[in-house]
C-alpha cells in the first residue's frame, strides 16, 4: 500500500528552507516568496510570507509532501499551522549566523524537541570563515539532554537535502513500524 | 510604534490621512493595517500594538498565499481577498504598482456593505500608491 508524509521545513530566515524545497520536489514548487524589506535581518532580495510546497516520491510506495514555513517570529502562527499533522520536521541553521544556537534551541522546542514528531537537523554554510562547527550543534543539543540527527548540508545540493529526508524516513519506519510495512 | 521610517515618514504620514479620511467616509470599518508583502506594519487604525502586528503578518501571508492559489489557476494577478463571515468582514486589497510592494488589510463589522467597502478600500489604496510614489 503506497504512503504519503507530509514533512516541514523550518528554520530562521536565509538558512535555506526553500532552497531545500526547489531542490529535490519533483514537481515546480509552490512559493510565496515576497520582496524583502527587512535587509538587516538578512540580505537577500525575497522572504516567505506564507509557505513553500514541493512534492517527491521517493520510491513506487512512498511520496512525500514537503512544506516549508516562513523563517521569522512574526510568522510564528504558520509553524503551528504548516505543523499540523506533519509527520517530521526539518530543522535548517545557517551556521555563520552568530545566533545560530540560539535559533537551533527556539526551533527544536517549537517543534516539540522530536517528542511530538520525528525531527532532524541540517546546518548549512559550516565551512564559511567564522562559522560555528557542527559540533557546537551537537554539544548544545546534548546540554539540552537531546540526541538528535545532525548534519552539515549544502542546501542547493539535492543529495544533502535528500539524506534528511531520509533519515526522517527512517526515524519514522523505527517509532511505527508498521506505517511503512501497512 | 510601526515600522514607519524605514518606509519613509512622509509617505506613512499621508498613508496614515489616507487610512484615517478612508474609515471615516465608510460605514463599518472597524480597523485597518498597511503591511508591506513581507508582513510589517506601516500605518494602523485602530487596532492594539501587538494587534497591528500580528494582523500585518497574517494578513500578508494570506496574500502571499492567495498570489500563489490564484497564479496556480492561471489568474495573472491577484488584487484583492475576502473573508466574510455573517458578523463581518476582512478585506486584502494590494496596493497598486507600490515599491515595496504592500498592501491593505481591512476589518469591518456587519455595518458595512461589501461593495461599498471594497470600493472605498480601492480608492483608499490608489491613494496610497501615490503617496509611496511621491
Ligand atoms: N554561498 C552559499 N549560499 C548558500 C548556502 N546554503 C544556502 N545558500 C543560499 O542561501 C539562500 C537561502 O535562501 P532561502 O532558501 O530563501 O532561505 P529561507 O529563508 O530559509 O527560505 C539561497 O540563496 C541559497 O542559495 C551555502 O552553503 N553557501
Ligand atoms: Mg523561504
Amino acid at each position: 500500500m503506497s504512503e504519503e508524509f507530509k514533512i516541514i521545513f523550518s528554520g530562521p530566515m536565509g538558512a535555506g528552507k526553500t532552497t531545500a524545497i526547489a531542490a529535490i520536489s519533483d514537481e515546480a514548487p509552490v512559493s510565496t516568496d515576497v520582496v524583502n524589506t527587512d535587509r538587516a535581518a538578512f540580505d537577500k532580495e525575497l522572504t516567505t510570507a506564507g509557505l513553500d510546497y514541493g512534492r517527491i516520491e521517493i520510491d513506487a510506495e512512498t511520496s512525500v509532501r514537503l512544506y516549508g514555513t516562513p523563517g521569522q517570529l512574526r510568522f510564528r502562527f504558520m509553524w503551528d499551522i504548516l505543523g499540523h499533522n506533519a509527520a517530521g520536521v526539518v530543522i535548517l541553521l545557517d551556521a555563520s549566523q552568530a545566533d545560530a544556537l540560539v535559533q537551533l534551541d527556539a526551533f527544536v522546542e517549537a517543534f516539540g524537541a522530536g517528542k511530538r514528531a520525528p525531527l532532524v537537523i541540517g546546518v548549512g554554510r559550516c565551512a564559511e570563515p567564522g562559522a560555528l562547527a557542527l559540533d557546537a550543534f551537537a554539544q548544545r543539543l546534548e546540554n539540552h539532554g537531546l540526541n538528535l540527527p545532525l548534519f552539515g548540508v549544502d542546501v542547493r545540493r539535492r543529495e544533502d537535502v535528500l539524506l534528511l529526508v531520509d533519515t526522517l524516513l527512517c526515524l519514522l519506519e523505527v517509532s511505527d513500524p508498521a506505517r511503512l510495512h501497512a | 510604534m510601526s515600522a514607519g521610517p524605514r518606509f519613509g515618514r512622509v509617505a506613512t504620514g499621508m498613508a496614515q490621512k489616507h487610512l484615517d479620511t478612508f474609515a471615516q467616509t465608510t460605514p463599518g470599518v472597524v480597523s485597518a493595517v498597511l503591511m508591506s508583502a513581507d508582513g510589517f506594519e506601516i500605518v494602523s487604525l485602530q487596532v492594539g500594538k501587538g494587534g497591528a502586528a500580528r494582523l500585518a503578518a497574517m494578513g500578508s501571508s494570506l496574500s502571499a498565499i492567495g498570489s500563489a492559489i490564484a497564479k496556480e489557476a492561471g489568474i495573472v494577478e491577484c488584487n484583492r481577498m475576502v473573508i466574510e463571515s455573517d458578523s463581518g468582514t476582512v478585506v486584502i486589497m494590494n496596493v497598486p504598482e507600490s515599491r515595496p510592494p504592500m498592501s491593505l488589510a481591512v476589518i469591518a463589522n456587519d455595518n458595512s456593505m461589501l461593495g461599498q467597502l471594497l470600493w472605498s478600500a480601492k480608492t483608499c489604496c490608489a491613494a496610497i500608491a501615490r503617496a509611496f510614489r511621491e
